[in-house]
């Protein structure tokens, strides 16, 4: 399978008080379509990534929605599976492409979080777990927290090993102007920040972000670039406690060796990746499930430096969705997107030397949606 | 978002777990709470393992000091979140330590 990567857009992301999700949706579009050297009406179909607006606003059917504000009369949908929206919205846009249906499609995903109070959020995301957990008060940081809890008592992994996953992305993050926090932290200020659900402190855990990405996918390989090889998606239970195991997330297991397979390549030929790290613990698991290092493993292979820039395998080089930000329908897009300029060697300060094959992970929930995209040059 | 409807479906089901008594696999302290339980924060939530499945309850009648990993608990009928005043309360399963 090969599907270009065409063009790419990205609003900053952060706290976008003066921008409507339509205004970042806009944005992060045109960029994409202009980038892609094409006009708004040679756009066939759009695919609309978005998790929670509809909740949080009131404000439904936002295919049409994003579609009619471009001026873009084809086709349009809006792909949810909750943090996994964006991937999935990129997924659905390939299968598109490879019917021959169109040969030019607009994947944006954009999210509008910085509206609503903290126990709104709290609540809309719970909407992407199972009504048992709802019912137990639980949070999406309660969740990763129960699996960091179990992760801890049978591999031995600990408090330190789990903020070196956010010491890690803010320092990539510090080279990324696009970035929500574009600075470094130290262990002891995540290890000392308060704590949200133990044994997360407020450092484990992604932020609550506005922003936007679009990828137009294409095709049409008339002139060289970066190119979509593997896509696969995995499921598994919505509910974290009827899972056989705590401590892994087989969807990512099931969606990588898929999408690997897909695109003829082995794990050890990738040479940089955008993990799922909504959580620190989710990028230690990812590190593991993935096959970058051994189970149980994961909290070591990441304080050692192996996934930090210059590392053997750098992951999360725009900072992550810890410290790039994680506008929820937003973030699997984006991962395409930081692949991408990575395989075009444009990624600046954080360039990874020698990319030519990335990968990127996005979960949806606890673990009950992954998608895994390879890409290459 | 819980009717009145899917409440009374649920309160049919909960006379059928009184009295079990399963394990507390793994459990987590919240301190930031989603809508409807923020005034009960900090709160334990965990991993109960009961005969032939796993659910995850809170847990109560006790501070986090007093549990350990496969702590035997019981389920116990509490309160769910707070009903606002015209709303119907939901009752629902929790569990406390034996």
């Amino acid at each position: 399978m090969r599907i270009k990567v065409r063009g790419t857009g990205l609003t900053k992301f952060g706290e976008l008080w003066d921008k409507s999700l339509s205004d970042l949706a806009q944005q992060a579009s045109l960029e994409a379509i202009a980038d892609a050297g094409l006009e708004k009406n040679q756009i066939e179909a759009v695919f609309v990534a978005n998790m929670i607006y509809g909740k949080l606003t009131g404000q439904d059917h936002l295919g049409a929605l994003v579609a009619s504000s471009l001026d873009i009369t084809g086709g349009s949908v809006r792909v949810e599976a909750a943090c996994a929206s964006g991937g999935l919205a990129v997924h659905l846009a390939i299968q598109s492409l490879l019917s021959g249906t169109y040969q030019n499609v607009l994947v944006v995903g954009a999210e509008k979080m910085t509206d609503a109070s903290p126990a709104a959020i709290s609540s809309a995301l719970m909407g992407a777990g199972s009504e048992a957990e709802r019912r137990a008060g639980l949070t999406f940081p309660a969740l990763y927290a129960l699996m960091a809890k179990a992760h801890m008592q049978k591999f031995g992994t600990t408090r330190s090993h789990l903020a070196s996953v956010s010491v890690k992305n803010h320092y990539h993050a510090s080279m990324n102007k696009k970035a929500q926090f574009p600075f470094e932290v130290t262990m002891e200020k995540v290890l000392e920040s308060p704590i949200i659900s133990s044994p997360f402190t407020l450092f484990d855990a992604s932020p609550i972000t506005d922003g936007a990405g679009a990828v137009v996918l294409s095709s049409d390989f008339s002139t060289p670039g970066v190119y979509i090889s593997g896509s696969a998606v995995a499921t598994d239970t919505v509910d974290l406690a009827k899972r056989k195991s705590l401590t892994e997330l087989a969807a990512t297991k099931q969606a990588s060796q898929q999408a690997l397979k897909m695109a003829g390549v082995q794990i050890s030929d990738i040479k940089v990746a955008e993990v799922h790290d909504c959580f620190t613990i989710a990028e230690i698991l990812a590190m593991e499930d993935l096959g970058f290092c051994e189970k149980g493993m994961g909290g070591e292979f990441v304080q050692k430096g192996h996934t930090r820039l210059g590392g053997k395998i750098p992951v999360n080089t725009s900072g992550g969705l810890k410290a790039c930000g994680h506008p929820v329908g937003a973030t699997g897009v984006k991962q395409i997107i930081e692949v991408t300029q990575q395989l075009q060697q444009k990624a600046g300060k954080r360039q990874v030397k020698g990319a030519n094959i990335g990968l990127t992970h996005n979960v949806g929930g606890s673990g009950a949606t992954v998608v895994v995209h390879i890409l290459q040059t | 978002m819980s009717t009145p409807a899917s409440i009374w479906r649920q309160h049919k089901k909960l006379h059928t777990y009184l009295n079990k008594a399963g394990q507390l696999i793994v459990w987590t302290k919240i301190f930031v709470a989603p809508v409807g339980f923020e005034h009960q924060t900090p709160y334990l939530v965990g991993i109960v393992q009961l005969e032939g499945e796993r659910l995850p309850l809170q847990i109560v009648d006790c501070e986090e000091k007093d549990l350990k990993i496969n702590q035997k608990v019981k389920i116990v009928i509490r309160k769910i979140g707070k009903a606002k005043s015209e709303d119907v309360i939901e009752y629902g399963l929790k569990v406390k330590p034996l």
